[in-house]
């Protein structure tokens, strides 16, 4: 059943963003609110973690070193906030195969905050319906002993709401070549053809 | 199971379209309260200068016993500070403090008990490690604070911002340029990636007593940035003294106003076809006003002023965004300074000191104005915290953020 309602869910946003997209009139050029060179500052180091994907491999942060990488905390019983930005994460996945730029150089992870709930089965059914390409994006999980850590370094807390949802703070973090955290996106202003300028200022950096 | 993809998706389509009923006057990444008030957190200066100045708690939930009481304070363990504005983070756990008078920086807990906040960090020196002096603006970036300063660390022009990580790492500095050196507020409207910033006067000049300031020695600039490049795009002219810079909360809307302290007035900032910015004069408030605060409806329709020198609240509607109409008019009391409207658009709590170089009331208090259906105002005759009567004595009420 669960499954079932994730996979309508992803569906259905899925569909309404191919259809947004279709619908997009191009603004004009004086009013594009994008910015196509960025000044994306350094904010700080991005803390290195190790967690497990579906399949019981290990994915370290720090091996994805040299490709531009996008980080978002999730969990897939959420209705709101999670889905919506899986899915524009999923649309962003599209424009850098698209453009050539995915998995090569362009890595996602979304790392659950909420282990108990998400299996390795469950995780790997989410990534099934939001088409995630599991070369390049992993969905990753831990014990909680493990996860608190990685939470708290990045600046992330769960509070577990009467409803059984879960409160948090619902951030991407975009981390360079280098490993270090450029920008920090919030969901609900999230622009996904924005974070596709910022991702390539970051490719255009020298090494 | 269909039902619940539906509640869901229309939750999802909330959240894509932004809070149009939300608190306004915060910086859009702030989230969002998810029920009524229960506390109200204000910055309090010690009247004397001689007493530690501090953070106040009152309890604003209508069922509580001490509903409209002071019920903790925290002490921000010196005097002569100047405590000003506060803004939250992000994921609203935190309220950094500010001061314009000493170099102190404090980021307080709220989350872990939102009654008794706690002092997580304190910097120290804000202006060694800015070159900055004087935060005003505290405005929440994902994960991150972007705060604006009046001087730079000598006390004179030019301001500037600087941006820190929620725990208080500084990221960067970006100074105003030489030719618009005053700073004053900040407000994104992330939608059209532009940023605007306003102009005050420095520390040389907002430290001595009000009648030995230099009237020509402050800003008459809005500054239009481009957001995602911290770039200067346009310079544009108000009266002097442009304060609080209030984007229109309509999604995609690229226009709003800001209050000219000394202008006595209200101006228009709007993005033409061309994509340009241009201001004009909307509102005569009447000589002698000094608006000092300039608050929105959540529903876009009005503007709240308040005149700290003729000691009234005005509302304008702004139905029609560059031709706005005086609606009505309340008096809360002396001096009215900063206001905070809730989310619900129902109420709007106000304090009366503005600086304490500036203030001339000896009575500071929070009162709350009640607003009607039809944007009236109605002052509560029965919520009157009265700030004179703290052990330390007499203590200033500035801004004030709810919980």
């Amino acid at each position: 059943m669960a499954t079932r309602r994730v996979s309508a869910l992803a569906t259905l946003l899925l569909a309404a963003s191919a259809a947004t997209a279709s619908g997009h009139q191009p603004a004009p050029a004086a009013r594009s609110p994008l910015a196509p060179d960025p000044s994306l500052a350094v904010i700080r180091p991005a803390p290195d973690f190790s967690l497990t994907d579906p399949s019981g491999a290990d994915v370290r942060l720090s091996d994805l070193r040299g490709r531009v990488v996008l980080v978002s905390f999730i969990y897939t019983s959420c209705t709101a906030a999670c889905p919506l930005l899986t899915q524009r994460m999923a649309v962003l996945q599209t424009r850098l195969t698209e453009a050539g730029l995915f998995p090569a150089q362009v890595n996602f992870v979304s790392v659950t905050v909420d282990p108990d709930r998400d299996s390795p089965a469950v995780l790997a059914r989410y990534a099934q319906a939001f088409t995630a390409n599991p070369p390049g994006w992993r969905m990753l999980r831990s014990d909680r002993d493990r996860l608190g850590p990685v939470l708290a370094s990045y600046d992330e807390w769960t509070r577990r709401l009467p409803n059984g949802d879960i409160d948090h703070p619902a951030r991407l973090h975009l981390i360079d070549r280098a490993g270090r955290v450029r920008e920090i996106y919030s969901l609900g202003l999230f622009d996904e053809k924005q974070a596709l300028l910022d991702i390539r200022a970051l490719l255009r950096e020298p090494r | 199971m269909l039902r619940r993809v539906v509640l869901a998706a229309m939750l999802v389509v909330l959240v894509a379209a932004g809070a149009v009923f939300a608190e306004v006057c915060l910086s859009p990444y702030v989230k969002r309260l998810a029920g009524p008030e229960k506390f109200l957190y204000i910055s309090a200066v010690d009247a004397d200068g001689k007493d530690n100045d501090f953070l106040a708690v009152v309890d604003v939930s209508l069922p509580s016993p001490t509903y409209g009481r002071v019920v903790n304070t925290l002490s921000l363990g010196s005097a002569g500070n100047e405590p000003h504005h506060m803004g939250w983070t992000d994921d609203r756990t935190k309220i950094w403090v500010g001061t314009l008078l000493s170099k102190h920086l404090f980021i307080v807990d709220v989350a872990a008990d939102p009654a008794k906040p706690t002092i997580v960090k304190t910097i120290d020196d804000i202006s060694a490690l800015t070159g900055l002096h004087g935060p005003h603006t505290y405005y929440a970036l994902p994960g991150r604070m972007l705060l604006t300063f009046l001087s730079s660390a000598d006390g004179n022009p030019p301001g500037g911002m600087a941006e820190f990580t929620n725990d208080g790492q500084l990221i960067r500095v970006i100074k105003n340029p030489a030719e618009s050196p005053y700073a004053y507020d900040v407000a994104i409207k992330p939608d059209v990636n532009r940023m605007i910033t306003s102009s005050f006067t420095p520390l040389r000049n907002y430290r001595k007593p009000l009648p030995q300031w230099d009237m020509k020695d402050g800003g008459n600039t809005l500054l239009v940035w481009d957001f995602k490049e911290r770039k200067v795009l346009q310079t544009l002219v108000t009266d002097p003294v442009p304060l609080e810079v209030r984007w229109s909360v309509k999604p995609g809307k690229a226009h709003g106003w800001t209050n000219s302290a000394l202008g006595d007035s209200i101006w228009f900032f709007a993005q033409g076809k061309d994509g340009k910015f241009a201001t004009k004069k909307v509102a005569d408030l009447g000589k002698g006003c000094l608006p000092a605060d300039l608050r929105q409806s959540p529903d876009d329709r009005y503007l709240y002023v308040s005149c700290f020198m003729k000691s009234e609240i005005q509302a304008w509607d702004v139905g029609t965004p560059d031709r706005p109409r005086l609606h009505d008019t309340v008096v809360a009391g002396v001096s009215p300074n900063m206001m905070h409207v809730t989310g619900d658009g129902k109420r709007m709590y106000v304090t009366n000191s503005l600086l304490s170089t500036m203030d001339y009331s000896e009575k500071f208090w929070v009162r709350l104005v009640h607003i009607g259906p039809d944007g009236r105002l109605k002052i509560d005759p029965f919520f009157d915290v009265d700030f004179t009567k703290f052990p330390s004595g007499s203590a200033r009420a500035h801004d004030m953020l709810l919980n």
